[in-house]
């Protein structure tokens, strides 16, 4: 049976079914037909003859196995279903002029009456430019591209270097598609290394498509195919690169012979243009701005990033909210204040400050009297100029305060008064601008103390851990599906014998008498029957007390509720669809939220099995999730490389955050509530202003994925914990930027995040050999470290997974030693 | 027909981890032994997309068990997302050791194989402890102090803290007593074991050196061994003490003797081996190189026919080491010219002495020859020396660095001034062999008689001896300080290292 690439899909090549109508039936199917007809029921015959041609030749019904030849079908090249959609009309150059006539003679019948010759040679015109594209029509047109792109005015190659890559990707993806696997193969080998290293994981991706089969079914490949790729230019940018795609003016191919006015170079633009045409938006800007803030911000503005906007709500649902500002611009503003304390539990707290002051104030405080505004910090959160939300805005929380509450307000207070000060204003530009050695004091102003939790014989097995924040208990998940918890103050962990009865108890005494006798400083929770990805413990003690209650998340897609007063579980909430990645407590306890490789987030209560709000829209894994400090907004980062603010009560989408290269390995929120921190697979962490929607700053620095940060209670300095075994410090209201000490010329590599960066890619690296070692090992690596990293701790070869502050700003952190004696970094 | 004419032309072995000949192997393993090309290229293809997919997946999963490593664990989890049975029996605590089995048909890939390991079952059941491995423990330590990382053991060394560079040294002149402290905790962090390899490689080389240990051949062998082996870097400190010890120990006992003079010949060979040596880094171990070779070249009696070979090949040495490592160190070219100086001009020295000094002044090059020789007055202070002594021959050698001896047949005359002057100097022994060569007299002249013109003129002076004192006290007051801090590193090794010196010149003396 032949496979003739027009018959497949082309309409008008109909394949007669009558002649070949038997062979088109399986052996079975023909039999019957025969013993019908020699039995002369022609009736049944023609029924049957009938259905077996409605059911299709290749129905499935009967023959489950799909043929060889079915299988070199379905692979064979794909053929453009009209040509007047030339969207996709990337054709083979090897079909036949007879193929041509007959796609083109439908047009002349149909459109010859209402629109004239002219548009009849445009279709025509159209026909041909879209045979003419073969595969070394896109090599050449994507190489002219690049050199065009490279020779531009450096002024305006930042804008126009991200226009590559998407025409990079869909070159490939067509080449796939028509089934030129070593053309598409030897187009990847030579474009892909200037374009590593800001796209290494989607290029991956992309090399592992091969068969034209892949591209219809892969999810990149269907989202690059689907959606518009955004781009951002500046008027005259846009009038150039309209200008060379149409002319081919502007650009010279560096000795690249006949340049751009030979044949072949029109034809690789004409490929170039419907790429633009049909897959590309280009959102032109009004002025081209400072260049280098344009060059900042592609990483925000560019992408497939139409999906990845949440629908405008209602009034503006137009697809002109295409960027990411636009979207953040039309929610309302947030209300990120913090909520003042309930008055009834003020006057409480104050009390019991007043009495403990009054007992002990002789020794303390000469004064004898409990003075309010001597507080470090009153009762009242520090203002951060948003609207706090009032009471019925909040998640309902029970009506009456215990002595719990109290307890925690009073611990927070004392707390606040023994905090270690840190502020890194002036330490980093200090030290920079008198070229001295920072003195202690300074440093010591600056920078935490950090105590090292290390685990050991842990063979990889630790997949999270975690400190109460009394810290008093140390928390890790395993890979081997438990739990373990260790008391750091070496007080036993007891849990409750296994039979006595809840009527027995009825005071303290009869309480202490059901406890375990023995006991150890360390426990193990068993319970999951999948990795425990992540672990919370319930805030509602605070500092004040060990806390009750833990929360764990598995890759058995449960949520478990530990009590830790029993030492035994006490809930599972299931509902996600697929593994857990992460759980945190709302910062009252009570609620908590939980992100799962299901694409969702959900909003779940302790007392209820199901979950309150489900928060759909991400477009991959929701990685983590963090709680805003007043638990109106919950802040959810995935794998489609986007960050998302929810509004937790009303489970809408108020805020996205665009500019991760990869996806989002971890975040924290600042204690005032007005910034987000998040860290990707780029290596990058990123500073987000909450109620603006954009990019404080980016840091970068880490060799190693980052798994997590941590904000010091005054939010002024922010520490990361990585796999390249370091714990960095960064300066939060320092500007940041890169160096600008290696000579101009790197620093605007490094800046234009595009243009010379790239270059510094080996050319010896071929596709085939693309970095393996993971993403740390760019060839960048030297010269990433951002004005903003105070100080960098390096362990003994010890990944740090938490990061985590005490109330009073001492650092804890804690990692297992890297049992392999490979050197990952 | 056209689709079947395009067969063919379609590539017939795409390029991809899983090859088409792959897919054909299993297909046939599993009875189908007529796969059309087609199919088994876009199987392998989709195989491959396949695999990538499931990777894809299982590094999500290693990714949120904050892992860098992919374990079997991961792709199981990854195979139960994407709804597949998960593949039994692999464990990621046990990593299955493949072994390449050699296949001996010509032209076919190799064979990899997962060995069963052969349990003995008496032995198990005999063995009397099974051992639980330890439980998981945790243990805490300061990572940094306000700011600071203590130098603890459980903190990585200061080398490779990153965090030390921000925290710039302070000038060293000011901190002679800190630097000198956090040497020594350079050298307590930096103790390390000597694999037992090089530990006997090591036995072996030293007897194999040594003139009673064995014969040419293999002394030959052994410094060839030195001169290009890549892996001496951790055998570098202890050769170099070795060195150091034989030599010392050859001139103390019993300078005269010929065996010595043999001891020293090999340990000048042995280090000429090492400096020559591409792969080894010998700069931390020049203040300890030093010492041998400045006494080979300095010492006052070596057995007589050796001596000026000795003196010579020192001198050498001195001269390559130099080349290679005054740029690392500036004030390694000045220290030397320093030492030959004192041992050229000082009081009472013997001619041995002043022979080596010339020597390796001529080693260092033509400004320490000027230096020495006529800045200082070397000349005339060797002027009485016999015709036939060594010294005469160093003094022409270092005459030679001088001023290149004349090449053209003819000379012009050279003038009666000249002659006098040269034999007030150099003394008769040295002008006769100059006066030879009149073009080389004359310029030998030229320079002692306008010694002004040259760079180092702040050292000259008129008259001769009293420059000597002047020379010597300017030596004396030189600022060692302030050479040491402009070099800015090593300052308590190199003050070990003019200490040693001395100390080994005055051993020798």
């Amino acid at each position: 049976m032949s496979v003739t690439p027009g018959s497949s899909n082309t309409p008008s090549a109909s394949s007669p079914i009558d002649l070949s109508q038997d062979d088109q039936f399986s052996k079975e199917d023909t039999m019957v037909l025969e013993y019908l007809r020699k039995r002369g029921l022609k009736q049944a015959e023609q029924e049957l003859r009938e259905q077996l041609a409605a059911a299709g030749p290749s129905t499935d019904s009967k023959a489950t196995t799909v043929s060889t030849a079915e299988l070199v079908k379905k692979n064979a090249p794909a053929i453009p279903r009209s040509a007047t959609d030339r969207s996709n009309s990337l054709a083979d150059p090897n079909i036949s002029k007879d193929a041509i006539s007959v796609v083109v003679s439908p047009l002349l019948g149909t459109q010859m009456g209402s629109l004239g010759l002219a548009n009849l040679m445009n279709a025509v015109g159209g026909v041909e430019d879209a045979l003419a594209t073969g595969p070394t029509d896109r090599h050449d047109g994507f190489r002219d591209l690049e050199a065009w792109v490279d020779g531009s005015l450096d002024m305006y190659r930042p804008e126009f270097r991200p226009i590559l890559f998407p025409i990079f990707c869909h070159f490939y993806l067509d080449l796939v598609e028509q089934g030129l696997k070593d053309a598409a193969l030897d187009f990847f080998r030579t474009f892909s290394p200037s374009l590593a290293t800001h796209h290494l994981p989607t290029l991956r991706h992309l090399q592992s498509l091969s068969i034209p089969s892949h591209v219809g079914q892969d999810e990149l490949a269907r989202r690059f195919r689907n959606e518009k790729y955004l781009l951002r230019m500046s008027r005259s940018g846009f009038r150039l690169l309209v200008g060379w795609l149409t002319e081919g003016t502007g650009g010279e191919a560096a000795g690249a012979g006949d340049g751009f006015t030979g044949e072949s170079s029109r034809r690789g633009r004409s490929a170039v243009m419907q790429v633009v045409n049909n897959h590309v938006t280009v959102e032109v800007l009004p002025s081209t701005g400072s260049t280098a803030n344009a060059a900042v911000n592609w990483e925000e503005n560019t992408g497939l990033v139409s999906a990845l906007i949440p629908d405008g709500s209602g009034r503006e649902s137009a697809p002109g909210v295409s960027a990411p500002q636009a979207f953040n611009s039309i929610r309302k503003d947030l209300r990120l204040g913090l909520p003042a304390m309930e008055d009834n539990l003020r006057d409480e707290v104050e009390r019991t400050l007043r009495e403990e002051s009054m007992l002990n104030g002789e020794a303390v405080n000469p004064g004898g009297r409990y003075d309010p505004n001597s507080l470090p910090r009153p009762f009242a959160p520090p203002p951060n100029g948003h609207p706090a939300p009032t009471s019925s805005e909040q998640l309902p929380m029970p009506p009456q305060f215990k002595t719990v509450d109290v307890r925690r307000e009073v611990e927070k207070i004392r707390d606040a008064r023994k905090r270690i000060r840190l502020d890194p204003a002036g330490y980093s530009a200090e030290a920079d601008l008198n070229g001295l050695d920072r003195t202690g004091m300074v440093r010591a102003r600056a920078l935490p103390s950090i105590c090292a939790y290390t685990f050991h014989d842990a063979n990889d097995g630790i997949a999270c851990s975690t400190f109460s924040q009394d810290t008093s208990i140390l928390a890790a998940g395993f890979s081997e599906s438990y739990i373990r918890l260790w008391n750091i103050k070496g007080e036993k962990l007891k849990g409750m014998k296994n039979e006595f009865q809840l009527s027995s108890i009825k005071d303290s005494n009869s309480l202490k008498r059901v406890r375990e006798r023995g006991g150890n400083t360390t426990r193990k929770l068993i319970g999951h029957s999948g990795p425990v990805y992540s672990l919370s413990f319930d805030p509602l003690t605070g500092s004040a007390a060990p806390p009750k209650h833990l929360l764990s998340a598995s890759a058995d897609a449960t949520v478990r509720l530990w009590s830790l007063d029993t030492m035994t579980n006490l809930v599972a909430y299931r509902g996600h669809q697929n593994p857990v990645w992460d759980v945190e407590w709302s910062p009252m306890g009570i609620y908590f939220a939980t992100a799962s490789r299901d694409r969702t987030a959900r909003l779940w209560s302790t007392d209820r099995s199901t979950a309150l709000r489900i928060y759909a829209g991400h477009q991959s894994d929701v990685d983590c999730v963090r709680f805003h400090p007043n638990a109106l907004y919950l802040a959810t980062g995935s794998s489609d490389n986007t960050c998302r603010l929810w509004d937790v009560q009303k489970g809408s989408c108020v805020r996205v955050f665009l500019g991760h290269q990869g996806a989002i390995t971890s975040m924290a929120m600042t204690g005032d509530g007005r910034y987000l921190a998040s860290a990707g697979e780029d290596l990058a962490i990123n500073l987000w202003d909450l109620g603006s929607g954009r990019r404080v700053k980016k840091m970068t620095g880490h060799t190693g994925l980052i798994h997590s940060l941590a904000f010091s209670a005054e939010s002024t300095l922010l520490v990361s914990g990585s796999a390249d075994w370091t714990v960095r410090c960064w300066d939060v209201k320092a500007p940041g930027g890169l160096p600008t000490k290696r000579g101009a010329q790197d620093d605007i590599a490094m800046v234009d995040g595009f243009g010379l960066a790239s270059r510094r890619v080996p050319a010896t690296a071929d596709a085939g050999a693309l970095p393996t070692g993971g993403l740390n090992d760019g060839p960048a690596e030297q010269n990433t470290e951002t004005t903003d990293l105070l100080a960098t701790f390096p362990t003994k070869r010890t990944p740090i997974i938490n990061v985590q502050f005490t109330p009073r700003n001492l650092c804890l952190v804690s990692g297992s030693v890297a049992s392999g004696t490979g050197d990952n970094r | 027909m056209n689709g079947t004419g395009k067969q063919p032309q379609r590539p017939p072995a795409p390029v991809g981890i899983f090859k088409p000949e792959a897919i054909r192997d299993i297909a046939e393993g599993m009875g189908i032994s007529t796969l059309p090309e087609g199919v088994a290229s876009a199987l392998a293809s989709d195989v491959e997309y396949r695999i990538h997919q499931i990777v894809e997946e299982a590094v999500r999963f290693m990714r949120h068990a904050r892992r860098t490593t992919l374990t079997t664990g991961d792709i199981d989890q990854a195979l139960r997302v994407l709804n597949i049975e998960p593949l039994y029996g692999h464990t990621s605590h046990s990593h299955p050791p493949f072994r390449r089995a050699n296949v001996m048909v010509p032209g076919q890939a190799a064979v990899y194989f997962v060995e069963d390991t052969e349990i003995d079952f008496d032995k198990v059941l005999h063995e009397e402890k099974v051992f639980l491995p330890k439980p998981v423990s945790w243990k805490a330590h300061w990572l940094a102090v306000e700011g600071v990382q203590p130098m603890i053991p459980e903190n990585p060394p200061q080398a490779r803290n990153e965090a030390g560079k921000t925290a710039s040294p302070a000038p060293a002149a000011t901190t002679r007593t800190t630097k000198t402290g956090t040497a020594a905790n350079k050298k307590q962090a930096a103790r390390h074991v000597l694999s037992r390899e090089l530990q006997l490689y090591y036995n072996r080389l030293t007897a194999s050196l040594l003139p009673q240990g064995s014969d040419s051949t293999k002394r030959a062998a052994a410094l060839a061994s030195l001169r290009n082996d890549a892996g001496l870097q951790a055998l570098l400190p202890y050769l170099v003490r070795w060195v150091g010890e034989r030599v010392v120990h050859a001139l103390k006992t019993n300078p005269g003797a010929d065996a010595d003079g043999k001891v020293l010949e090999i340990m000048l060979e042995v280090l000429a081996a090492l400096l020559d040596n591409p792969a080894l880094f010998v700069e931390p171990y020049l203040h300890q190189m030093l010492p041998p070779v400045l006494s080979a070249l300095l010492t006052a009696s070596l057995p007589q026919e050796r001596s000026s070979k000795l003196r010579k090949t020192a001198a050498q040495i001195v001269s390559r080491l130099l080349t290679a490592h005054s740029t690392t160190y500036p004030s390694l070219s000045p220290r030397l010219t320093k030492t030959l100086l004192v041992a050229l001009l000082a009081q009472g020295k013997t001619s041995g002495t002043r022979e080596g000094a010339v020597r390796g002044l001529t080693g260092i090059g033509k400004e320490a020859v000027r230096m020495g020789l006529i800045s200082a007055g070397g000349l005339q202070l060797l002027s009485s020396e016999p015709p036939d002594s060594p010294v005469v021959s160093a003094v022409l050698d270092a005459l030679r660095a001088l001023y290149p001896p004349g090449t053209t047949p003819q000379p012009p005359p050279l003038t009666a001034a000249d002659a006098m002057l040269l034999r007030q100097t150099c003394g008769d022994a040295v002008a006769n062999a100059l006066l030879r060569d009149t073009e080389w007299a004359s310029g030998v002249a030229a320079q002692i008689r306008e010694p002004d013109d040259q760079p180092s003129g702040s050292l000259a002076s008129s008259g001769a001896l009293e420059s000597t004192q002047a020379a010597l006290t300017m030596l004396e007051n030189m600022d060692m300080e302030a050479v040491a801090a402009s070099m800015g590193v090593d300052v308590p090794d190199d003050f070990e290292m003019v200490d040693s010196m001395d100390a080994t010149m005055e051993q020798v003396a």
